[in-house]
């Protein structure tokens, strides 16, 4: 410890030019670093434009990056492949996704706010309940699932995709703010109850202000999660005018026939802008929660 | 309170907007028929069929149709889903090796009562016909014939200067060939064969030479356990004779998909595959492709190949529009401008007329495939009994096997009666 | 005495209780209204022989019991997913947790790192990953490209079955983007002042680290810890797109969801693998009632 702050104040009373080489040479390094893994993390998007770009034919044969011809024709090809233009997928997916984001954020807090923060009878029972429908494999409760949305009517539409969503039935969304809401230090809400608070302003006013990060959080989790979903559309839409673009893209390729990689991987690359685009948004929020949370304390 | 009554308005407004949709995309007919069609299958296949159901649509107005494809690993799962939800398809396309679980349970309907009635069948090949039926009734109308067949890279063999092999080619020619190949070929890292031993068709093929079935009617295994290990023991000697590519690059193929086979990866010059799939392998590979039979078991065998159904039309059980849905695949199978939208994309059509009415419009790969289900000649056998119930997990279990042999952890000797027996305990407890 | 006590108690039973009821009214419905019923249906249907077109026939305990005495593929693909689970839960933790460190703050460009870091997750289970992975990782692959470089001769990774269950586990850390921004939000929710307390106490940033950051990280690290888990016992689709649903070469990639699927679809046995499913709930719930009793020695919440 000693030894520490002698180091310290040694640093913070002569800021030598050394250290502040070194400083700079581990932010290089650093720099180095990240960009050699961003090429890893970056080579399989890469590989995907490629194959977006070249000859069909060329897709397995070839292992090069570089295409022997570049042409577009897999966008347009892609893009009205399947009867309908990927622009109806792309707002069936959108609506999809957005609505699932009021639900999740609304509700989800809704429920984790009571878990965190309430006390009563059987909380524990029922959190307990709220993770083992984690565990489940959802492939043995599908088809119960699919009878009842089937009695319900709604097959063919996107309510089994969403409905749920407002009925907080994703447990992992609830837990994930479970465990944000206790890092908030209790004495806020302890001061609040004092002053006659009642529950619902406690978390309107002052729990859910304070978690930014979590809500950004989740809410790019619902977006990209239920852009990626693919077995929830597969199973409960048949009309492809409901299609979500990831069931859109499932359909280009059946590896018993003749199917258009090409346009599987055009449109695989257009199905990522608006989820990329989102994280870069959203991920400001995650940074922005920092000052609030910091002032309060 | 007030916003989940918004929110419940806002859905009942997505939903109507739906409908809405709909019912703005369909003509707004008094008396209309929709029928819903499900199918496995890729681009290609989907362009043609819908195709075939807007020129049916031209032909009968009032019959829509809502067309689903999928691909055949996510077909299957869907189509139980909706009929355990007692949500069915109308018309359903059926493979060869699921007919017999959907038929025995219920879940698509025989077709007898339309023969002659709606379903006019009188030019159509009677195996093709025999091939649809489950206990003695018609359940699927055949979408055309297929045989098994090799598809080979002419290329590759024209640049060694080697002979591609013909119908008379054996198993017991391949080690000569290959000492051909190591000394000819021009392409690095190219085998001459691929490892078939975990190839079911492969198997059944080899066994009809040897007279006997695969499976036999009643649903036990056609094969002794000598018969296995035998085969086995084949392959094994194949791959120390180096006529084969390395079990690692094999793995590679773990479902038969186009894309991972050894000829799209350029690891061998050829692969195992159906005659129907040379214009999906084209469309992947550089290389000129061209087909030939499966290898004859030793010389002057035959009888291995048969015309098998590609694929079924069925139509569901719970369908409230049976005589529409049989009047469609009529017309699917029947009508000369149908056939020329659908081509031999399915495998060769079973009615005469139909097939007349394409021969003259088919691209030369077609005329190929055509070409080749019609010549088999003394290669062609009859028609097996159809597979029982549990084919494709004793399939499953054969793959795995032969993997096992291939990587060295099983002797040919010991995986023969551990497969048999394995066989006989996956159809036991399937049958009862 | 009874009587008199009862008012008091029943409106004290409601002020007490009435809160947490109401704001998990969303959740009750949705529970008992979407989740429970097939829930319970598939525990019904475990002890049936469901083959998916017929109606179901009571089998008493007989799935169970096939499972745990004459059925080497449940054993199999418990060991796959034991071995999964072991080593991707931690490296993926371990990986994500470094990532969000180093993009925290304090460097220049560090939206777009994260964004880029993020993106393998975006394909989440796309079918071009099944063509990407066998690109990377076959005998000619990119991977032994750069290997033979350093003079290293790699195996077929991929196709091999000494190494191809190695491969998914690469795919699940390489898919590192969830627990990587729930931890940089969970740094994010650390008052930056304490920080500065500790600086000025003369505290070294790896002191800074084991005293505050990681303490407070507690709740968030046990929160991708426990979900990482079940995932990991749950995971299905990596090996389902890269296996062609298989689970091959020699069952080494048979994961045990894969295994459920292919009972449940490929073969029509409803019954067993709900069975299979319910036996996984025992051992992931018994696992994660372990992890939240030892919670209290390591876990800090703030309340």
């Amino acid at each position: 410890m000693t030894t520490d702050v002698q180091r310290l104040t040694v640093v913070t009373e002569r800021q030598t030019a050394g250290v502040k080489t070194r400083k700079r040479l581990l932010s290089i390094l650093a720099h180095v670093l990240l960009v050699g893994a961003s090429i890893l993390m970056l080579y399989p998007l890469l590989w995907m434009l490629s194959s977006s770009l070249r000859p069909e034919n060329e897709i397995f044969t070839s292992t090069s990056l570089w295409p022997s011809a570049i042409s577009l024709d897999s966008y347009f090809r892609g893009w009205n492949g399947l009867r309908l233009s990927f622009g109806t997928f792309f707002v069936n997916s959108f609506t999809i996704a957005v609505l699932a984001i009021i639900g999740n954020l609304a509700t989800c807090s809704l429920a984790a706010f009571a878990f965190a923060r309430l006390e009563f009878w059987g909380r524990g029972f029922w959190f307990a309940m709220m993770l083992a429908t984690l565990m489940l494999p959802y492939q043995v409760t599908l088809i119960p699932q699919y009878v009842l949305f089937h009695n319900l009517g709604w097959v063919n539409t996107f309510l089994p995709l969403v409905v749920p969503k407002f009925l907080a039935a994703d447990g992992f969304f609830i837990f994930l703010m479970v465990q944000f809401f206790r890092g908030i230090p209790k004495e806020l809400d302890e001061a609040a109850m004092m002053d006659g608070c009642s529950p619902w302003r406690i978390y309107w006013k002052i729990l859910l202000p304070l978690s930014t990060p979590v809500l950004a959080t989740a809410a790019i989790f619902t977006f990209i999660w239920t852009w990626d979903d693919f077995f929830g559309p597969l199973i409960y839409l048949s009309d492809i005018r409901t299609y979500t673009v990831m069931l859109g893209l499932r359909t280009f390729v059946d590896s018993s026939a003749q199917s258009d990689w090409g346009g599987l991987f055009a449109m695989s690359i257009l199905s990522l802008l608006p989820i990329f685009l989102f994280f870069l948004f959203f991920q400001r929020l995650l940074i922005e929660g920092i000052a609030t949370t910091g002032m309060k304390r | 309170m007030s916003i989940s009554i918004d929110r419940r308005q806002f859905l009942m407004g997505s939903t109507a907007l739906l409908a809405a949709a709909a019912a703005g995309v369909g003509p707004a007919m008094s008396q209309e028929t929709r029928m819903r069609l499900i199918f496995w299958g890729g681009q290609a296949r989907a362009d043609r069929t819908y195709g075939v159901t807007d020129l049916y649509t031209k032909a009968n107005p009032g019959t829509t149709f809502d067309g689903e494809f999928l691909a055949f690993a996510d077909y299957w799962p869907k189509l139980a889903t909706q009929t355990a939800g007692g949500n069915s398809p109308d018309v359903i396309q059926m493979d060869y090796r699921y007919i017999v679980e959907y038929a025995n349970r219920g879940a698509i309907a025989p077709l007898d009562e339309f023969v002659g009635n709606g379903l006019n069948l009188d030019d159509f090949d009677k195996d093709q016909l025999d091939g649809g039926k489950v206990g003695g009734k018609l359940y699927g109308i055949s979408l055309g014939a297929n045989s098994v067949a090799i598809v080979v890279n002419q290329t590759a063999f024209e640049e060694a200067g080697i002979e591609i092999p013909n119908r008379d080619f054996s198993y017991a020619d391949l080690p000569a060939l290959a000492e051909q190949w190591k000394s000819k070929n021009k392409r690095a890292g190219m085998a001459l064969w691929s490892d078939y031993s975990g190839g079911e068709p492969g198997l059944d093929n080899w066994l009809r030479q040897r007279g006997k079935p695969l499976y036999t009617a009643d649903g036990k295994a056609g094969f002794t356990a000598d018969d296995i290990t035998e085969w086995f023991q084949m392959w094994a000697d194949l791959r120390a004779a180096g006529c084969l590519v390395s079990p690692d690059d094999q793995a590679l193929d773990a479902t038969d998909a186009i894309e991972n086979t050894m000829i799209t990866l350029g690891k061998a010059p050829m692969t195992y595959a159906n005659s129907n799939q040379l214009i999906a392998f084209q469309a992947v590979n550089q290389d000129t492709l061209t087909m030939i039979n499966y290898p004859r078991a030793k010389p002057g065998s035959g009888g291995g190949h048969y015309r098998k159904p590609s694929m079924f039309f069925s139509l569901g059980a719970g369908s409230k529009q049976l005589p529409e849905g049989a009047k469609f695949i009529d017309f699917f199978i029947r009508d000369p401008e149908a056939g020329k939208i659908l081509g031999v994309e399915r495998g060769i059509p079973c009615s005469k007329a139909q097939r007349e009415a394409i021969a003259p419009t088919l691209d030369p790969q077609s005329q190929i495939a055509l070409d080749y289900v019609s010549n088999l000649g003394d290669l062609l056998g009859p028609l097996p009994p159809s597979p029982p119930a549990a084919a494709g997990e004793v399939g499953v279990a054969f793959k795995t096997k032969s993997q096992e042999v291939a990587f060295g952890q099983q002797s040919p000797q010991d995986a023969g009666p551990a497969f048999f027996q394995q066989a006989t305990e996956i159809l036991a407890r399937a049958a009862g | 005495m009874g009587r008199a006590v009862s008012p008091s108690f029943w409106s004290q039973l409601w002020s007490r209780n009435a809160g947490g009821y109401l704001f998990l009214l969303p959740w009750f419905l949705g529970f008992f209204g979407l989740t429970l019923g097939p829930m319970i249906s598939s525990l019904y249907l475990s002890f049936t022989n469901f083959d998916l077109l017929t109606a179901p026939d009571w089998v008493g305990p007989a799935n169970y019991v096939r499972i745990f005495t004459s059925d080497p593929k449940f054993s199999a693909s418990m060991r796959v997913t034991l071995f999964f689970v072991v080593f991707s839960v931690p490296l993926k933790l371990a990986f994500a947790l470094g990532v969000a460190l180093l993009l925290n703050r304090g460097m220049k460009g560090l939206p777009l790192y994260r964004a880029v870091f993020y993106l393998p997750s975006l394909l989440g289970a796309s079918v071009a990953i099944a063509v990407l992975w066998r690109q990377l990782f076959a005998g000619d692959g990119v991977v032994n490209d750069a290997l033979a470089i350093f003079g290293i001769k790699g195996p077929a990774w991929i196709s091999n079955p000494n190494y191809s269950l190695w491969t998914l586990v690469v795919l699940s850390i390489w898919q590192f983007g969830s627990p990587m921004i729930i931890f940089l939000a969970g740094l994010r929710q650390i008052p930056v002042d304490m920080y500065e307390a500790a600086s000025l106490d003369g505290a070294s940033k790896w002191r800074q680290f084991w005293k505050i950051t990681l303490p407070l990280l507690t709740p968030v690290v046990f929160f991708n810890f426990i979900i990482q888990t079940i995932e990991a016992f749950k995971s299905f689709t990596p090996a389902f797109i890269i296996s062609g649903g298989t689970g091959n070469p020699i069952n080494s990639t048979l994961f045990y969801t894969l295994y459920l699927y292919q009972e449940a679809f490929s073969f029509f046995r409803m019954g067993y693998a709900s069975a299979l499913a319910w036996i996984l709930l025992a051992i992931v719930g018994f696992f994660t009632a372990f992890s939240f009793l030892t919670s209290k020695y390591w876990v800090h919440y703030d309340d």
